[in-house]
């Protein structure tokens, strides 16, 4: 059912990027053509990509340390649960009403440091993202962080080896498979980014999906035929990044 | 000692960097009149509630179209799941990662993407503009969740259980009812909770095949610039079942924590 639902999106969406005209039926090339062409849609790309690898690398760092404070500690847990369960829509919300401009930081600060909000450098991006998906890193590394590596642990200890090298050596290792799993997931997720670019996001650059969007919403028929390739090419690369993850897993295994 | 010390310190912290920033939505949701750069709101009144009330911004028609389409979704992803699931578990080990990993695949694609490409069917069948439109389209992302948590309860045990019943003369129904449900109760509730959520959270999808037909993140989203209030009014309303699904999850964990 996943499948073919799946599928037939995927078919969809490469039917309607051939097929800009629906009502003469012919296929042609020319929103690929226009799309690549267009700096708007390689500014888009670029930006992304920089604001996927930003908010990836910084919630994989700080969700190590989170996991290792929440250790063994239940309503911990439960606390971390809440910004997994609340939806990405909401957390932009409140860095909207929080951090944007006339927001309550700015009245806190009088005035903010730096933009947020809309900035061009899509710092509010990468904020939203690190604050839904440290939670969600943390809780993922929980669930493998057992009894077992808390034992290789203390053996490591017994041995002379430090808080640093213990980490390095015994946890990290440890937990490759669910960190593998859980920055797939991540970089997949804001690599689509559609409603936080949309509320926290500059009007330039786009993120490629708010791009589709962009392009949809132009009253012209090839709108929507530039907008399934554009969408296309966001999802060519999530599957490229579950491939190179799924072969670093694999290898690690070998 | 010290280190636990510490670590409860953070645990504090992380407790009120996830709680505190909430507590601007019910302060903003009641404040009729909050300008810059006062911290406390000058006027307190339930404008918010007005403007939803009001027919003209068809917020309760969506408010419904969202928890119809949640329910019906839930439903159906389970119903789907539960073979599927079974199907998984029977897979020899050394090909389920693959399976799974194509089953996964949905969840990596943009929302905005899938559902683009499924309005161009749609518009053909006739269910663009249709709930039954948003439930398949939220069933692409609801369906991998639900077997990948479901499939784990169908493990060796379960099976053997079965067999032990059907040895001892009980019938497929009275199977179900008495040894597969009740060992899969926990594993089904997480599945349908988080089910709910997904299609309750589905932005990207709704608005590619929704089309005139409105759902809750959808009508939300323009009030945040528009209408701050009446934004922070409705995300109170779209909090709801976040809050919910944390009791329950929070009370199993508990459950599970006193057990031996």
């Amino acid at each position: 059912m996943t499948i073919v639902l799946f599928g037939g999106a995927l078919a969809g969406a490469v039917r309607a990027s051939l097929q800009p005209d629906p009502f003469s039926g012919a296929y042609t090339l020319s929103a690929w053509r226009s799309v690549v062409t267009d700096a708007a849609f390689r500014d888009a790309v670029a930006f992304t990509l920089v604001t996927t690898v930003a908010a990836t690398v910084l919630s994989v760092v700080l969700a190590l340390p989170v996991a290792a404070a929440l250790r063994g500690r239940a309503w911990a847990r439960t606390v971390a649960a809440l910004p997994v369960l609340v939806p990405h829509l909401l957390v932009a919300i409140l860095a909207v009403l929080w951090l944007g401009p006339g927001g309550l930081a700015d009245r806190l600060l009088g005035g903010m440091p730096l933009d947020v909000v809309r900035s061009r450098s899509g710092v509010g991006i990468v904020l939203v993202y690190v604050a839904k998906e440290v939670p969600f890193l943390a809780l993922l590394l929980l669930a493998a962080w057992d009894d077992d590596i808390a034992a290789r642990e203390e053996a490591a200890a017994v041995h002379g080896a430090g808080p640093v090298a213990r980490f390095r050596h015994v946890v990290v290792p440890g937990l490759r498979g669910p960190l593998t799993l859980g920055t797939l997931v991540v970089a997949a997720f804001v690599f689509g980014s559609f409603e936080v670019p949309l509320l926290v996001g500059p009007t330039q650059p786009d993120t490629i999906a708010t791009y589709a969007l962009r392009v949809t919403r132009i009253a012209d028929l090839s709108g929507r035929a530039d907008a399934a390739a554009a969408l296309l090419v966001a999802t060519a690369g999530s599957v490229l990044l579950a491939v190179v993850a799924g072969a670093t897993v694999r290898r690690h295994r070998a | 000692m010290r280190e636990t010390r510490t670590s409860a310190g953070w645990g504090h912290l992380l407790g009120v960097l996830v709680v505190a920033p909430l507590l601007v939505l019910p302060v903003r949701a009641a404040a009729d009149v909050w300008r810059a750069p006062a911290l406390l709101p000058h006027e307190l009144g339930t404008r918010g509630f007005d403007v939803l009330a009001s027919p003209g911004t068809r917020v309760g028609e969506a408010v419904v179209t969202s928890l119809l389409v949640a329910v019906v979704a839930t439903c159906v992803g389970m119903l789907l799941a539960w073979p599927a699931a079974r199907g998984l578990a029977a897979v020899p080990a050394g090909a389920r990662p693959a399976l799974v990993a194509v089953l996964a695949m949905p969840l990596l694609v943009p929302q905005f993407a899938t559902g683009t490409g499924l309005t161009t069917w749609f518009l053909r069948l006739g269910l663009a503009d249709r709930a039954a439109g948003l439930v398949l389209a939220h069933l692409v992302y609801l369906l991998p969740y639900a077997v990948l948590i479901l499939a784990p309860a169908f493990d060796d045990r379960v099976r053997r259980l079965e067999e032990a019943a059907r040895t001892a003369g009980a019938g497929t129904l009275a199977r179900l009812r008495f040894v597969t449900l009740p060992a899969a109760a926990r594993p089904l509730t997480v599945a349908a909770l988080l089910g709910f959520l997904v299609s309750w959270s589905q932005y990207g999808t709704s608005l590619a095949v929704g089309g005139g037909r409105l759902t809750l993140p959808v009508v939300l989203l323009p009030f945040v610039e528009r209408d701050p209030q009446v934004a922070a009014t409705l995300s109170l309303v779209f909090l709801v079942p976040p809050l919910v699904a944390l009791g329950v999850v929070a009370a199993a964990w508990r459950r599970s924590s006193v057990r031996p």
